[in-house]
């Protein structure tokens, strides 16, 4: 290699990169911007609208609204104390039932089921997330709550001295005693959402397990490992990030959820921490039930409540991105 | 898969699905061709509002597809219909109430739109509940207002309560010590507003001391939305499918709720409370009762006025017939009276052909449905609203033709005149009839039932053993005293056999074990005091006992651990064991 002298009097300095893009690149750049730019603006605009319409309501209530249980806004006494708890405790008891379930399942369509029968399985999951949720919602208020009674009982029965599991006015001794005391809880609720998050959940999971590295998982074989084990040492820990972003996204679900929750819980308007019992709320489901008969400042506290919501919503979607922007795929076993 | 590949010239596959698609056009052009013309005229309306008319609209909305009318309803509780009517976003609301009454302070104001109420069907806000005693259904129950009302303000809580026995005399001994739940609407609800109007008019006093309680001001007055006083038991469901299919779960046995007698007659096939009237007879809402309720109805005649054709019930609540049903009414249509919004003259066509459908033909079976037809003198005015819609074919109904059961020549209500006086156990005291109410009509037998002794039987079914002979047997049974005794332990026919076997008394069954009176009272002369029902009696109710101890903890632990250890073995034994033989097999 020669390299050919410089001419004297000039300087040495990088070449100007030109860029030079096409106009169809030109073209798509500015689609992809614009279309991220429309999403912001849209969520944006979603949670102004929310802000102002909601704006007449939280004058009245100011601070009360994070704090109040009751739920009677023409009466100027109202607050989302019990709503978000609802929300939230619904949410947990339907992530709590979702995760093993949505796990399991990916792990096997993934890991251990036959070609054919993981095609099928898959379609199957599909079709679960297919089914409108008013279709769960029926089948949770008409058919599931009737049979679930049963195991809420026992729960009650032998683990009320866990606080949550305690059910006021549950008399386990008394064979008179009433079983409505178990239906439209938290509980019931949260299986039924549990249901329609686990197929989201379950294929952002499996998508993941899919794409772990095939070297290393031979290498784990090589190395004498079982399935089990390659599954612990190589599956798992590449679809972190998986597992993560596909709960956080089942929440979000689970969070929003309207008409199932809807059309199974017994409105309460109280904090109620105990998952098992009758009454329970949820901020969606307030929203669908007075919207109708709502007067005009009532619609300003709904639209509140419906704030709230959207914020929460956000805080836990960022929370998620933030975690499997963190561990994303396999980073822990690369370093 | 072969619709990912690029197809530049249509498959065979493709012109078969254009063909078969040809086809389908085909069969549903020539399904759609026989319906008369004057089909294509109507255009689609829909409208929204309460459940309670529910399962009469949707009869008639089914009826009128015929002539090719497209009506769209949508049961989201009066309230919604109200506020989708007044924001314009439906042809059509349906309500109990009318506008402008104040709810918690906030007055429901009328619709800037030009509107016109017109009545579309009466009927009973009826109590439907869900009570076994033992493994029988009670179907016979009978309330007061004022245990109704102490009821859903959370006053009475046990089915045993004194004041419920007291209403139920045949009932008394064996009501369980089971909670009441009470189901109410957790939605902006009609049929809330006819019970908090009840409550409030009837029984101020209990219904404001529950409203303060539930943090409303209080005058509380009527109100949509129900309030729930947090812990207080109560069970909250949106519309009237939702409160009446969660009573009417197996599992919940114990609630009560608040719905119109046909979510009970002909939704479900539950029976309803026999409500307590001013002439003092319990009484069912029955189309017919119904329709002597309204009799005593105040409608405003004014037609200037915009509550034109709306109720005043007060004097329904007190009506002195002895076949009145308190909580009788009538709800209201809610139709626009001109072209605005997104109402049009080609809607109103339809709206009005479906209205002339309803007030005429569709009164005759809305009995049926467990409704109760319009009266002549409000088919009349709502035949006169009809012709406000604007873009109506006005159409001159001779309501002769229209073979409504309540008309008649002179202009009187043929139902109301021809409706049976309850029979005489349906008086408040000591007596109470057995017959079922409401959709489920299996009486509720109080004393030796199915393959008993004959005269047992035949007694029971016929409403109770006689006053005389059961006064008779409970003499016998109150000088016996083991007789007594006998009753609270093991049900009437044990009563019965232990005094010794023939006596009359015995057969009489059920002694209330308090007062030595007959439990079970019937009006028919039945034959239950005859001998030969001693001893036999079948599943009569057991009279609740204290279950204090069920099974003691340490033997209840050794059956769970017994069990779990079973459930292993039953799983793990049979694969083990057969691993086992195989593996001897090879071995020898």
């Amino acid at each position: 290699m020669t390299f050919t002298a410089p001419a004297l009097g000039t300087t040495d300095e990088p070449r100007t990169i030109k860029r030079s893009a096409g106009l169809p690149d030109q073209l798509f750049r500015g689609l992809a911007r614009g279309s991220g730019g429309v999403v912001l603006v849209i969520m944006l605009l979603v949670g102004t609208f929310l802000g102002y319409r909601a704006w007449e309501a939280l004058r009245v209530a100011k601070g009360s609204f994070l704090t109040t249980a009751a739920w009677e806004p023409d009466s100027h006494h109202f607050g989302i104390a019990a709503v978000l708890t609802g929300t939230v405790l619904i949410g947990l008891v339907a992530i709590a039932l979702a995760l093993p379930l949505a796990m399991g399942t990916a792990l096997y369509i993934s890991e251990y089921a036959p070609r054919r029968v993981r095609r099928t399985m898959v379609s199957l999951i599909d079709l679960m997330a297919a089914v409108p949720s008013v279709v769960y919602g029926l089948w949770g208020a008409f058919f599931l709550q009737s049979h679930i009674v049963g195991l809420s009982r026992w729960i009650a029965t032998y683990f009320s001295w866990i606080p949550i599991f305690k059910v006021h006015g549950a008399e386990p001794g008394d064979p008179l005693a009433t079983t409505t005391v178990y239906t439209s809880s938290t509980f019931i609720a949260g299986i039924v959402v549990a249901l329609m998050v686990t197929p989201i959940a379950c294929s952002v999971m499996r998508e993941t397990f899919f794409q772990a590295p095939v070297g290393e998982r031979e290498g784990a074989y090589a190395l004498g490992a079982t399935r089990w084990g390659v599954i612990r040492t190589v599956v798992l820990p590449f679809g972190r990030g998986g597992v993560i972003g596909g709960t956080m996204l089942g929440l979000g679900r689970a969070l929003g959820e309207t008409i199932a929750v809807y059309m199974i819980i017994s409105p309460a308007f109280v904090i109620q921490p105990r998952i098992l019992e009758n009454g329970t709320n949820s901020v969606s489901s307030l929203i669908a039930l007075r919207y109708g008969s709502a007067s005009d400042f009532g619609m300003s506290a709904l639209m509140a409540a419906g704030l709230a919501l959207f914020l929460m919503t956000l805080v836990v979607n960022f929370v998620a991105s933030s975690i499997v922007a963190r561990s994303r795929s396999g980073a822990g076993t690369e370093a | 898969m072969s619709g990912t590949l690029p197809a530049p010239l249509p498959g065979p596959r493709v012109r078969a699905a254009l063909a078969a698609l040809a086809l389908v056009t085909l069969v549903l052009l020539a399904l759609v061709q026989p319906v008369p013309a004057a089909a294509a005229t109507y255009v689609p309306i829909s409208g929204a509002g309460s459940t309670w008319s529910q399962n009469a609209l949707d009869q008639w909305r089914a009826n009128v597809k015929q002539y090719g009318m497209t009506v769209n309803y949508n049961g989201t509780g009066s309230s919604d219909g109200r506020n989708q009517f007044r924001n314009g976003t439906v042809d059509y609301g349906v309500s109990e109430i009318p506008y402008g009454i104040t709810d918690s302070g906030v007055v429901d104001s009328p619709p800037p739109r030009k509107y016109a109420y017109m009545p579309i069907v009466a009927g009973g806000t009826s109590f439907m509940y869900n009570l076994k005693i033992g493994n029988q259904r009670v179907t016979n129950l009978r309330l007061s207002g004022e245990v109704l009302a102490k009821i859903f303000t959370g006053g009475i809580k046990l089915w045993n309560d004194a004041a419920i026995k007291a209403d139920n005399p045949a009932l008394a001994a064996s009501l369980p010590a089971r909670r009441i739940v009470p189901v109410v609407r957790s939605d902006g609800s009609g049929t809330t507003a006819q019970l908090t109007t009840w409550m409030s008019k009837q029984y101020p006093s209990i219904w404001n001391g529950y409203c303060a309680k539930a943090g409303r001001s209080t005058p509380c007055g009527a109100t949509s939305n129900y309030p729930l006083v947090p812990g207080g038991g109560f069970v909250a469901q949106s519309g009237s499918n939702g409160v009446s299919g969660y009573v009417a779960q197996a599992g919940n046995i114990g609630t009560i709720t608040y719905v119109e007698y046909s979510y009970a007659v002909y939704t479900t096939s539950f029976p309803v409370v026999k409500v307590l009237n001013a002439a003092g007879y319990y009484t069912e809402p029955t189309a017919k009762n119904v329709a002597v309720a309204l009799l005593n109805a105040q409608i405003e005649k004014n037609s200037s006025s915009p509550k034109y054709l709306t109720q005043i019930l007060d004097n329904v609540y007190n009506g002195k017939d002895r076949r009145n049903y308190p909580l009788s009414s009538y709800s209201y249509m809610i139709v626009p009276t001109k072209v605005e919004s997104n109402f049009n003259a080609q809607k109103g066509k339809t709206l009005g052909a479906f209205a002339y459908y309803f007030l005429c033909q569709g009164q005759q079976h809305v009995d049926n449905l467990g409704y109760s037809p319009l009266p002549v003198n409000l088919v009349e005015a709502g035949l006169e609203q009809v012709r406000k819609i604007p873009g109506v074919d006005v159409e001159n109904i001779n309501i002769k033709n229209c073979h409504n059961p309540t008309f008649s020549a002179d202009g009187s209500n043929t139902l109301a005149k021809s409706a049976p006086f309850p029979q005489a156990c349906d008086k408040k005291g000591p007596t109470q009839c057995a017959t079922g109410t409401g959709g489920d009509k299996k009486p509720t037998v109080t004393q030796g039932s199915g393959g008993a002794g004959s005269g047992g039987a035949s007694g029971g079914s016929g409403g109770g053993g006689t006053g005389t002979s059961g006064a008779s047997g409970g003499g016998t049974a109150a000088t016996g005293g083991t007789g007594a005794s006998g009753t609270s332990g093991a049900g009437a026919s044990g009563g019965g056999a232990t005094p010794g076997a023939d006596t009359a008394g015995g057969a009489g069954g059920a002694i209330d074990p308090d007062t030595g009176q007959p439990i079970a009272a019937g009006a028919q002369a039945g034959g239950a005091g005859d001998a030969a029902g001693v001893g036999t009696g079948g599943d009569a109710f057991a009279v609740p006992v204290s279950t204090s101890g069920t099974i003691s903890g340490g033997v209840r632990l050794a059956l769970m651990v017994l069990a779990a250890l079973l459930l292993v073995a039953v799983t793990v034994g049979p694969p083990l064991l057969s691993r086992y033989l195989t593996a001897r097999k090879q071995t020898s």
